[in-house]
């Protein structure tokens, strides 16, 4: 009885304490995104500061925030940050254009006998598990250390996961839609073109997504591996030439090119894609 | 040779096919013989499993078959066609089309113009009732007005025949019964020939000019019972007190339960 009346005492209105009202205040201010964000930033800023001012050698193992906006504004004024970051971005382009051209039709085409798809299935599931990391050794040893070499590879990372994101779609499609459309008389094609490939849409703007956040993290190993250009490049020699200032850099910039890739360009779409067929396919 | 050419023939077609989880060997259906002439509708009624979805299946081209002969207008089925249109029992409109897209699919498969494809396709929306609703998606209608958008598609295809697999089956009573007194009405606007396939006895004896009731499995056509009531005196209110209405209906059922009891026993 007296445990009860006291629980309520506790939820009635008009009873908050100072320390309530401010987190309520202080919560109001969390759910501006661009407000959390810059907190986050500085406070991280500051962390890195504090802990690259208090090791020995910081140039060598930890340089500060200042440090690298300097290399930055250094590699501006030589030209070669653009230069690196262009050549990235072109190879991501091409790469994750040609292996989401080729990926979408493919896992279509699989798509079409129930029974090849069925026996495609793990198979696909087995190439889009091995990572782009780990076939490079065999494509070095095809193709030497070459641009071809991280074209192959950006083009093997994108192509898996769209074509088994694809076929998986396809296979989740009701076979009465296959089948209205064949006794309409539709061709294969027709069958791909009017039921397959709108059927599969939302699995192909995840798949997409997913291919190009692979076909992103590809590039870089590529160029870190095989490549003689760009940001991958940039952090390879960055090691060798003890610049830790430009490594961290081609880090930074790695992470904020994707960031912003992701959140302004491939995420709306893949939402949009998904609210609109969602609605229409429920 | 009959002074009206049938439109759908079967001759002697037996069909086996394996069972999805036994794999042992299901003999489906038993040496069907049937014809379908110009403007017909006739219905198929037995008891479950007793192979009329089977048969369905082999006259839309949808399941090859060995044994025996089907054809539509002479020529042999082998695969799905525009001559067969099919009406299936779950909603099988594309959910990605709209009501006019999904009506006019097959005009457009076949490169049909747009002004002739936009004419024909409001022709069947209002034929079935569906105007107004052109522009919507599928996720928008009832159940009723879905199965209403089928018929309309495979109408306006204009096959040869019209094939129903249990069309109204999925929708709920007081729908059915209008389904059925639109279809009884579209089938005299139209003089489509029909194939339609169903479990009800009641939906079976109201629609049909011919009633071929099954065997259980194997299936077999065991009996035909022949409904002669015109069209435009077929209303469910009218045709509850109609002689010639009960007496089929009685008959056919009848020929239904002495199969349900057989299929029990076995």
């Amino acid at each position: 009885m007296q445990k009860k009346s006291s629980v309520s005492s506790l939820t009635q209105p008009g009873q908050r304490t100072a320390f309530d009202r401010f987190m309520w205040q202080f919560n109001q201010l969390l759910k501006i995104d661009a407000m959390n964000l810059v907190i986050l930033v500085v406070v991280i800023l500051i962390g890195w500061s504090i802990i690259s001012e208090s090791i020995p050698n910081p140039a060598r193992y930890l340089p500060s925030p200042l440090a690298v906006v300097l290399s930055s504004v250094d590699m501006m004024v030589k030209g070669l940050l653009p230069s690196y970051f262009s050549d990235t971005l072109t190879r991501l382009v091409i790469g994750s254009a040609i292996g989401l051209a080729a990926g979408i039709p493919f896992g279509l085409l699989l798509g079409l006998n129930r029974t090849v798809a069925d026996m495609f299935h793990p198979m696909m599931n087995f190439f889009q598990s091995v990572s782009g990391i780990a076939i490079f050794p065999i494509v070095v040893i095809w193709y030497g250390n070459s641009d071809m070499t991280v074209l192959v590879v950006i083009l093997y990372t994108s192509f898996f996961p769209i074509a088994f994101n694809v076929l998986s779609g396809v296979r989740e499609i009701p076979i009465r839609y296959v089948n209205a459309a064949r006794t309409l008389g539709a061709s294969r094609y027709q069958v791909m073109k009017d039921v397959l490939f709108p059927g599969a849409m939302p699995h192909i703007a995840t798949g997409s997504r997913l291919s190009i956040g692979f076909a992103w993290r590809a590039v870089i190993a590529g160029e870190m591996l095989a490549g003689r250009q760009g940001l991958g490049w940039m952090i390879f020699t960055g090691q060798d030439t003890d610049s830790t200032a430009e490594v961290i850099l081609g880090m930074v910039m790695i992470g904020l090119t994707w960031i912003i890739l992701d959140h302004y360009l491939l995420r709306p779409i893949e939402a949009d894609t998904i609210e609109r067929w969602g609605l229409v396919q429920r | 040779m009959n002074a009206v050419s049938a439109k759908l023939v079967v001759e002697g077609l037996s069909h086996h096919y394996p069972d999805e989880y036994t794999g042992e060997s299901v003999h489906a259906l038993e040496d069907i013989n049937l014809e379908l002439y110009e403007g017909e509708l006739v219905s198929v009624v037995g008891p479950s499993g007793c192979g009329k979805s089977t048969l369905l299946n082999i006259l839309a081209g949808l399941l090859p078959y060995k044994v025996g002969t089907a054809s539509v207008d002479g020529n042999i089925i082998d695969g799905p066609g525009p001559d067969r249109g099919v009406v299936f029992q779950e909603h099988a409109i594309l959910p990605w089309r709209t009501v006019a897209k999904n009506i006019g699919h097959g005009l457009e498969i076949r490169g049909i113009l747009k002004s002739e494809r936009d004419r024909r396709v409001q022709e069947f929306i209002d034929l079935v009732g569906l105007t107004g609703f052109e522009d919507k998606y599928p996720h928008e209608l009832s159940g009723g007005m879905k199965q209403r958008c089928q018929v309309a598609r495979t109408l306006c295809s204009d096959p040869v025949v019209m094939l129903m697999d249990e069309p109204f089956a999925a929708v709920d009573a007081q729908t059915r019964i209008t389904l059925q007194e639109e279809l009884n009405r579209i089938a005299q606007a139209t003089q489509k020939t029909i194939l339609f396939i169903t479990h009800s006895v009641d939906e079976a004896a109201f629609l049909a000019d011919r009633c071929l009731v099954f065997s259980a499995r194997p299936g077999q056509l065991k009996e035909i019972v022949e409904i002669n009531i015109p069209r435009e005196k077929r209303i469910w209110a009218d045709m509850n007190n109609d002689p010639d209405f009960i007496t089929a209906r009685d008959r056919i059922l009848k020929s239904v339960r002495e199969e349900v009891s057989v299929a029990k026993e076995e």
